[in-house]
């Protein structure tokens, strides 16, 4: 009788450490995923609001026809990414091609009068600052749900109800080298 | 020193106990002293009944309660009451949406917000031209970040960022909720004392009644909490916001700004120092050692710029020697010598050659101007052209509402120095809500041209004769009745905008709004702009 009891009692243990563990990693996958649509959410303002400033200062930087084209170029890229992968790769290349437009905006004074070119400016600014912020929570979250996916007893859980990894939101390699040439064409 | 979390929760709640512990042996001792002196007036009449059957320890244990009640009624007050009373005190008003600059402040409160979790946190604008930033928290986790109209308007956008980073971390290490509770403890008698003072200007008997002297020992004692407050709070919040904002450059200049103007001394009650990112008081206040240290809330701000720029690796003379260098940005005008275009102007002068873009800033362009190009085109209205629509549509605005009260034609809404006001298209007269006048006097956008300068100087004379004149005959031209108000349909007050800056306005008092003819309120900025106010030794003696 005392041993049926101890395998009662090992059973349930096991039962409610499995229910807890699920739940964590539960949690943690949907931390994850909010995070996510955080970041998703400035991506796509920040896509948004590209062709405003383009259009708003194009009158201006008659000479400049190149760094537009450029930015045009880099924000239909990022548009087109599907993995998350990806999308870090191009959303960082638009995020340096934005820096460069801002740097060739600066030497014409003409547009520090266009109020509504101040105003794309600083949303861009603030968005691109926002998505800095939420790349950090983001990128923090995963590496939590990472490490719960790999520790020993989680693990088990982990691959028995099949709950699978997610990709960093990091270029930080690809913001350092140019991309090749040839994915620019398109 | 790195601290924890937990240290500083720590100390936190040392301090306030500290703070309700003077609290307590202020009202105590006051209550004390107030016994002791009925003991003293009815002395002789004790003697006389004779009746001390009481026990001796019954009063005492009165006066501690009452102290006792009393002090947790005024912490309790101060405790909830104290974000509201400092808003109150500053009139800080929430950010604009519609204005450039406020907007700026609004998208930087998001991303703080975004960054530190701290969903309670609002930032909003001091009408003021003085430049100050402070923060104020309350055991809610409410928090306030309130930053005046003038800094605003000098601090580009990665230097608002620090001094908004600056604040913020005073409110996440929660020094700023010790300091804001001891501000309401004794800041709310400071106000007071202050307006005290600016009565006693006018009726110099204030200074003898008994009352005044009650706020002076509270304001005095109110610094005295000061001391229980580190300075080193201050270099920690620095050391923070370079750490949030990784530009160090850009908070340093900003405390340099700041540094070099007037920071409210007068407009900021001086009960709130403690709470600012310099003191109102003496900003410019160097002095050092451990006296200063005592006395003073805010470190000498050439230490702090020192401290900020070590991170940066600059030296302090290296840093002031480009920030002082006149900006030559202005004059390396690229869009000058890209200009291909002509106009007509009102005065039928040919004027030019412009660009599109210089074309459309042009004041006196309309879309029947007529324009013509370098190469020999027959000239052509301005209308034809799809940019010059696309940017006199942006600049025409919305109807506002609004009916000139000279042409009788609806007012446009306009962009002017970042904010929106509503202008007549004929005459050029533009009506301004009061709350946004500190906004566009302190910002410097519009440069004042000659032709301004010089009418201002003129009307500035012409006014000043004229009171001149009123007061000596003793016939008051002021006040008299001008243009109807566009809202309630009263007439307005013609007045002069100041007593120092005598630019005729028309003013509604009910409606809170301002009209001002042609060209005055680029009168009014460019008379405070270059500080030209009227030397009266010429008209008064005559």
């Amino acid at each position: 009788m005392m041993t049926v009891w101890i395998v009662i009692a090992f059973v349930s243990v096991l039962c409610f450490w499995g229910i807890f563990s699920y739940n964590r990693l539960v949690t943690a996958r949907n931390d994850v995923q909010n995070a996510w649509s955080q970041i998703d959410i400035q991506l796509k303002r920040r896509h948004d609001l590209i062709p405003n400033l383009v259009s708003s200062v194009r009158g201006y930087l008659d000479h400049e026809r190149q760094i537009l084209g450029q930015v045009i170029s880099a924000r239909s890229l990022a548009l087109a990414a599907q993995r998350i992968s990806d999308k870090a790769v191009t959303e960082a290349r638009l995020s340096l091609e934005i820096k460069g437009l801002f740097a060739v905006m600066e030497a014409y004074p003409a547009l520090k009068a266009n109020q509504n070119v101040l105003r794309l400016q600083d949303e861009l600014v603030s968005t691109e600052n926002r998505i800095t912020f939420s790349r950090q929570l983001y990128n923090d979250l995963v590496a939590n749900y990472m490490t719960l996916l790999q520790v020993f007893p989680d693990a088990v859980i982990a691959s028995l109800f099949g709950f699978t990894g997610v990709e960093y939101f990091s270029a930080s390699t690809a913001e350092r080298r140019p991309l090749p040439a040839a994915a620019m064409q398109q | 020193m790195p601290l924890t979390v937990i240290d500083i929760e720590r100390r936190k709640r040392w301090r306030i106990g500290l703070l309700f512990t003077i609290l307590l042996s202020l009202y105590f001792f006051t209550a004390l002293a107030l016994y002791g002196l009925i003991v003293l007036v009815t002395l002789p009449f004790r003697f006389a009944a004779e009746s001390s059957c009481r026990s001796p320890y019954v009063p005492f244990a009165v006066i501690i309660i009452g102290a006792l009640a009393i002090t947790s009624i005024h912490f309790w007050i101060s405790i909830s009451t104290v974000l509201g009373s400092v808003v109150r005190t500053l009139k800080a008003g929430k950010p604009d949406p519609e204005d450039v600059v406020h907007q700026r402040l609004l998208n930087v409160t998001q991303e703080v917000r975004l960054l530190t979790k701290l969903q309670k946190m609002e930032c909003l604008v001091i009408p003021s031209l003085s430049l100050n930033a402070l923060a104020a928290a309350d055991l809610k986790g409410n928090a306030v970040i309130a930053i005046t109209e003038g800094l605003m308007s000098r601090l580009s956008r990665p230097q608002l960022e620090a001094v908004i980073a600056h604040e913020v971390y005073h409110i996440i290490s929660r020094d700023c909720i010790e300091t804001t509770i001891a501000t309401s403890f004794f800041g709310i008698y400071a106000s007071l004392m202050d307006q005290l003072r600016s009565w006693s200007d006018d009726g110099r008997q204030t200074l003898y009644q008994p009352d005044f002297f009650a706020f002076f020992a509270l304001l005095n004692l109110s610094n005295l909490l000061s001391m229980f407050i580190s300075r080193e709070r201050e270099y920690r919040a620095d050391a923070a916001a370079v750490r949030m904002t990784k530009n160090p450059i850009a908070l340093a200049e900003a405390l340099h700004i700041i540094s070099r103007n007037w920071s409210g001394g007068g407009m900021i009650s001086s009960g709130l120092e403690m709470l600012c990112i310099t003191s109102p008081v003496d900003s410019r206040d160097e002095s050092e050692g451990w006296l200063a240290d005592l006395l003073s809330t805010h470190p000498p701000m050439k230490k702090r710029i020192h401290a900020i720029l070590r991170y940066a690796h600059r030296t302090y003379d290296d840093f002031v020697a480009i920030l002082d260098q006149p900006d030559e940005a202005d004059e390396s005008n690229r869009g000058g010598s890209s200009g291909s275009y002509y106009a007509l102007d009102n005065k039928q002068q040919w004027q030019g050659p412009f660009s599109l873009a210089q074309l459309s800033a042009m004041p006196w362009l309309t879309a029947r101007t007529w324009l013509s190009g370098e190469d020999g085109r027959p000239a052509f209205r301005a209308a034809d052209c799809e940019f010059i629509t696309g940017a006199l549509s942006l600049r025409m605005g919305s109807a506002s509402g609004y009916i000139c009260p000279n042409c009788s034609q609806p007012l446009q809404k306009i962009e002017y120095e970042g904010t929106q006001v509503h202008q007549c298209v004929s005459c050029g007269g533009t009506l301004v809500e009061n709350d946004k006048i500190p906004r566009i006097i302190a910002r410097q956008e519009k440069k004042c041209t000659d032709r301004v300068k010089a009418l201002a100087g003129a009307v500035l004379r012409d006014n000043q004769r004229a009171m001149t004149i009123s007061k000596v005959t003793g016939r008051d031209t002021r006040q008299k009745a001008g243009n109807r108000c566009q809202k309630c349909g009263n007439v307005m007050f013609r007045t002069f905008y100041s007593g120092a800056y005598l630019i005729e306005i028309d003013r509604c008092n009910m409606c809170r709004i301002t009209w001002f003819d042609a060209d005055e309120l680029e009168m009014l900025q460019c008379l405070i702009e270059n500080k030209i106010t009227g030397t009266l030794s010429d008209h008064t003696e005559g």
